[in-house]
């Protein structure tokens, strides 16, 4: 991997606070790290550890109040409002731990609003296939599990096959194995895709299937380890 | 790592939002059809009356050509002759002042050298006698003087009475052949011809003298010093009879006919049906009249005493709307009707003739302004031409065609109607584009997840913008497309018959009507687009994060509104109104509008019934009968037996203001008066050199807004003439536009004699009195004509416009309450779940939206109420006279309860939808 590759995603010095005066929270307290290109980072925390606003930032859907973002070489507190559409647009892929589909468009359909965003869009058959929602394409939101409705919202994220995928809390609202289901499919995008994934999760599990993985605790970062022994989705136990 | 060579890609897909639109729609579609159907009614109706109006005008328009319209016409007392007619038509004002001095000195001279020439002659005859008879005695005495040479005495008597026999031959024998040989040379002496030159001199200088002092007023009056171009008319006989006109069918019915002879020139008629009379025996009579008292063509008419057939029904260009009296408050298509015979049919015809002409400019004026100055300047050839003519002749009436009810009414009537229908369209556009607004906000709140995704994934706001706007522009432009095709189509129709219904129109083309298209498609489809884009936009421009957070308050929410100790309903329903507090307010406006058009709809038939029951009450005598003049053919003074009648002055004046020049009657009122009492103080004030004080009439003081100490302006109808008057006070009496005085005050302000008088009134009719010495006669009927015609043009349609009224607010309202209820679904949902029953869920949800509507609907009485009475005001600001606008309080009640009933039956459907909510929704996943 080479420098650029390295440090694909670069974060000095960030900070984000809350409120002002006595109310005022520091959420963010001066974080330094960086990601890899195609790495799989896990952002890991308790409630109120700041990793949601991380993400969020990272995502360019809120502002930094000090610290620099370089995504690929690109400083994000340059970009104005239209660059940061932009950049997300082209970019960047988001999933949620509530599924946020369009409750009158079909699977197929959902997956098109991602896909509309791109020149050049994955095969949207071959990844409901991948997704195995092949079957369930014509279907409405609300005919489908949870789980299968987490797969249409990670479907409609990398069909545009962004650069880097922001998952916050995806498996949030999943039972146990609908939950390792998702993962599984996180990684599989992963591998087959190559895309750069940022996950957040307070499940302390799903570091082992991480390529990086980052610790917050109080808005700061407690751990930043590289994962050498990754397992897969299947194998994780909590 | 990257394998992205082993990925298969394919092509960008359309924007599947695209695709949502429609499903968006579909899902909605109660709402999107009542907003639809809603838009289609109004653009249709108002796009039709644009149509209907645009076409119609564009034939009143062209009739002005096509049929020879007449600029205006003048009467007059008598026949014009050859020279006067050419002297009008030439469009030169006299120059009064000179021929009046011309026709002074003509006579001056005449009568001055006879007066010298008598004294001349005189003088002549006496110098001749005395020559004559000195000669004579000397003659005589010379004889005798000789004779007494001789010897021959002769005695005295005998010597004086040779000297006068000797006069006697002289005088009678050549003393006249002496007097005209004198005069002859006395003539053409100096002396002769300078006394006649001093004598004429000095007459001149009376005559001037005389002139120069009257005639000042009379050029002031005139306004004759000011320079005016000349313009020159054609002028047009249009003699006509009025009669009276029977059905023999219809033996209650008494109306009056003004027949005219053969029209070939000026005014000519758009027949409807039927065909122009051929001989003696046939009429064409009015439409619209003849529409309104049931006359077919092959009907027989009888006219005055003759009988006629009806062989055609026409629209005479000069009569759209049927104005017997340009003064008349209001039109006439009920008991006033035009016709035209031949020229021998119109001999058959007994009743006084009007000397009437028509004239049309021969320079066409550019506009309305040109016309009027046109107009002025011609009324001053025209007095000025009738006052120098040989013949005495006076004009009884003028008016040009700008101010011609009978010509102007109905277009103007439509114009005001098109722009009160455009306002009224903007207004419902306004009102649906708040409620699109609302909705669109209320779905923006319910996807406030799915939105936040987008715009976390890259969707623009400009994407967002656009898909949540296409519902709303996709209606609306359906609508107005749908409604255009309706309004050149059926609706055009609805709108003609009515006009049809109240005037007498021409045949008119359909023609396209671009103004149609931009005030009901253009301008709607705009309004909506801007009221929506504003709404979007705002709410849109918030983060993804904060749509992602469902926090789309713009100032975040500080606090809970703190309530006090309530029961629990009563703070619950509280919570839902301080909710729903922007649809609440569209509900106030929306209910507002419907009770502005409510207000119409109830309040237009019942202040013309409250009009109808009391004017004979208003008036304060029954019957008036207006002289021709006071004394009959042989100089008596009319009088009357009929019990209760008195003597009244009245003189009409005209109040004028920038838009309508009104008539007013000035009464000159005896102290002693049973029918107008006006304060013992008002006749003792006789002090004060300044204005002429009088009363004005209730009418015209709320009309034009006159208090007591004001002073008011009035004016001669056709002289430069303006009267200032302070006004004592205002005399209780709604039926007329007048003012009071006292009799004394009165003759003295129109120079009339003591003991002058122009009618009689009285409670009991007055019948004794010959008709040819009445020149009007006042009853209650003549004050019902406004609202008889009003109610005939109007009533029916108010009924069909309540139920509209009710109809729109019940739309409103299912949008609205709709909105309300869908913000809660999950609430009430989840309420149900915590075991509370359809009804207990109905009381806390639908008992705050009862109570606004019970409170809105009051606040938007007095508005609807408050709206139509300055309505009102305009439009009788441009009709002659006066009536307020009332609603009784049966009217109000009307009102709140139709309104009331079109909420109980939205609620009976939002109780059903409150029923249909399943308790597993609040359960469901949010999105």
């Amino acid at each position: 991997m080479s420098e650029n590759e390295r440090k694909f995603l670069e974060v000095r010095g960030l900070k984000k606070s809350f409120g002002s005066g006595e109310t005022r929270q520091d959420v963010l307290r001066g974080l330094d790290f960086t990601v890899g290109k195609g790495e799989f980072c896990v952002l890991l925390g308790p409630s109120g550890s700041g990793k949601s606003t991380l993400l969020n930032i990272l995502g360019g859907i809120d502002g930094a109040d000090d610290g620099e973002i370089y995504i690929n070489g690109d400083k994000l507190a340059e970009m104005d409002e239209k660059s940061l559409t932009r950049y997300r647009r082209k970019h960047l892929g988001y999933v949620f731990q509530m599924y946020n589909l369009i409750p009158n468009l079909n699977v197929k359909e959902n997956i098109e609003t991602g896909a509309y965003l791109s020149d050049a869009p994955l095969d949207i058959d071959e990844l409901l296939k991948t997704l195995g929602l092949y079957e369930h394409r014509h279907k409405l939101p609300n005919q489908l599990s949870g789980g299968q409705q987490q797969r249409v919202s990670i479907g409609r994220a990398i069909v545009k096959n962004p650069d880097i995928l922001l998952c916050d809390e995806p498996t949030g609202a999943l039972d146990y194995t609908t939950s390792k289901e998702i993962l599984r499919l996180i990684g599989e995008v992963n591998a087959r895709y190559g895309n750069t994934i940022i996950m957040v999760t307070h499940n302390e599990a799903i570091r082992h299937m991480a390529d990086h993985v980052i610790k917050l605790r109080d808005g700061k970062i407690r751990h930043d380890d590289i994962n050498t022994e990754k397992i897969t989705a299947d194998e994780l136990e909590w | 790592m990257m394998r992205e060579n082993e990925l298969s890609f394919g092509k960008r897909p359309k924007n599947p939002l695209n695709k949502r639109v429609w499903r968006d729609i579909a899902r909605d579609w109660k709402r999107y059809l009542m907003i639809f159907l809603m838009l289609v009614v109004t653009i249709g109706f108002i796009s039709g009356m644009y149509v209907a109006n645009n076409s119609m005008m564009h034939s009143l328009d062209g009739g002005v050509e096509k049929f020879n319209r007449e600029s205006g016409h003048f009467e007059l007392s008598a026949k014009a002759d050859a020279g006067m007619i050419a002297a009008i038509e030439s469009g030169e004002t006299a120059d009064v002042v000179a021929v009046f001095r011309e026709r002074a000195y003509e006579e001056a001279e005449k009568e001055v050298e006879d007066a010298v020439r008598k004294a001349v002659e005189e003088k002549v005859r006496e110098q001749v006698k005395e020559e004559v008879i000195s000669g004579a005695t000397k003659a005589v005495e010379a004889q005798f003087d000789a004779a007494a040479e001789l010897g021959l005495e002769v005695s005295a008597e005998e010597r004086k009475a040779a000297i006068d026999a000797a006069i006697d031959e002289a005088m009678s024998g050549y003393f006249e052949q002496a007097v005209s040989s004198a005069l002859e040379s006395a003539y053409l002496s100096a002396d002769y011809t300078s006394a006649l030159d001093e004598a004429m001199t000095k007459a001149r200088e009376e005559i001037d003298r005389k002139i120069d002092e009257e005639y000042a007023e009379l050029t002031e009056r005139y306004d004759l010093d000011k320079e005016t171009a000349p313009v020159p008319v054609k002028l047009c006989e249009l003699f006509y009879k009025d009669v009276e006109e029977k059905p023999p069918s219809d033996a209650g019915y008494k109306g009056t006919v003004r027949v005219y002879s053969e029209r070939s020139r000026f005014d000519l008629y758009d027949i409807l049906d039927g065909r122009a009379p051929e001989n003696e025996n046939e009429i064409m009579i009015d439409r619209m009249h003849a529409d309104n008292v049931g006359i077919k063509v092959g009907d027989s008419l009888r006219v005055a005493r003759t009988d006629f057939t009806v062989v055609g029904l026409a629209a005479f260009v000069d009569y759209t709307t049927l104005y017997e009296n340009n003064t008349d408050t209001m039109f006439d298509a009920l008991t006033f009707n035009v016709a035209m015979t031949t020229d021998e049919g119109y001999k058959r015809i007994s009743g006084a003739e009007h000397i009437n002409y028509a004239f049309i400019y021969d320079n066409k004026p550019a506009d309305v302004y040109a016309e009027k100055e046109l107009a002025d300047n011609f009324l001053k050839v025209l007095i000025t031409q009738t006052a120098v003519s040989e013949k005495k002749t006076e004009i009884k009436d003028y008016v040009p065609a700008y101010a011609n009810h009978a010509i102007t009414f109905a277009p103007n009537d439509m114009g005001s109607d098109e722009s009160m229908g455009g306002v009224l369209l903007y207004i419902l556009v306004i009102v649906l584009a708040f409620i699109f607004a609302v909705t669109a906000n209320a779905a923006l709140e319910k996807e406030a997840s799915v939105i936040g995704t987008l715009r976390a994934s890259g969707y623009t706001k400009g994407e967002l913008v656009r898909y949540y706007m296409s519902a709303p522009v996709i209606v609306v432009t359906l609508a107005a497309i749908v409604g255009n095709v309706l309004g050149y189509t059926l609706m055009k129709y609805v709108v003609i018959s009515m006009y049809y219904n109240s005037y007498s129109l021409p045949t008119y083309e359909t023609l396209w009507t671009p103004d149609a298209f931009v005030n009901t498609t253009v301008i709607p489809v705009i309004l909506m687009i801007v009221i929506n884009l504003v709404v979007i936009i705002r709410t849109l421009r918030l983060s993804p994060l904060q749509f992602l957070r469902h926090d789309l308050k713009k100032t975040r929410r500080k606090k809970a509104v703190r309530l006090p100790k309530w029961k629990f309903f009563a703070r619950f329903r509280m919570r839902v109104f301080i909710q729903n507090i922007p649809n609440y307010i569209m509900m106030f406006v929306g209910i507002s509008f419907v009770m502005i058009l409510l207000s119409m709809a109830v309040g237009m038939p019942e202040t013309l019934k409250y009009y109808q029951n009391s004017v004979s009450d208003m008036m304060f005598a029954e019957d008036q009968v207006i002289l021709i003049s006071n004394e009959d053919d042989d100089g008596n003074t009319i009088t009357t037996e009929t019990e209760g009648a008195e003597r009244f002055s009245v003189y009409s004046l005209m109040h004028r203001t920038d838009n309508f020049d009104e008539e007013v009657s000035v009464y000159g009122i005896d102290r002693e008066s049973a029918y107008i009492a006006l304060d013992d103080a008002y006749y003792e004030n006789t002090a004060g050199t300044g204005h002429p004080e009088l009363y004005v009439s209730k009418a015209f003081a709320e009309k034009y807004g006159i208090n007591a100490g004001d002073l008011i302006s009035l004016s001669e109808k056709y002289e430069n003439r303006e009267y200032t008057f302070s006004v004592y006070g205002i005399y209780d009496y709604s039926a007329g536009i007048a003012a009071f005085m006292s009799l004394d005050r009165f003759n003295k302000v129109f120079d009339k004699d003591d003991g002058y008088f122009s009618g009689y009134m009285s409670d009991t009719p007055i019948t004794d009195i010959d008709e040819k010495y009445i020149a009007k006669e006042i009853t209650s009927e003549d004050m019902l004509k406004l609202t008889k015609q009003l109610d005939h043009s109007m009533g029916a349609y108010m009924t069909y416009f309540q139920y509209v009224c009710v109809i729109v607010a019940a739309i409103i309202m299912y949008l609205l309450t709709k909105i309300i209820i869908e913000k809660n679904e999950r609430s009430i949902s989840m309420v149900k779940i915590l075991g509370y029953n359809n009804k207990e869920i109905a009381l806390l949800y639908m008992v705050t939206t009862a109570a606004v509507v019970f409170i809105t609907e009051f606040a938007a009485l007095y508005i609807g109420y408050a709206v139509m009475g300055i309505v009102w005001k305009i439009i009788l600001m441009k009709l002659g006279g006066w009536f307020p606008f009332v609603i009784p309080a049966q009217g109000f009640v009307k009102e709140y309860l139709l309104v009331f009933a079109a909420y109980l039956i939205i609620s009976i459907a939002d109780f059903i939808r409150i029923k249909r909510i399943p308790k597993v929704l609040a359960l469901k996943n949010a999105e």
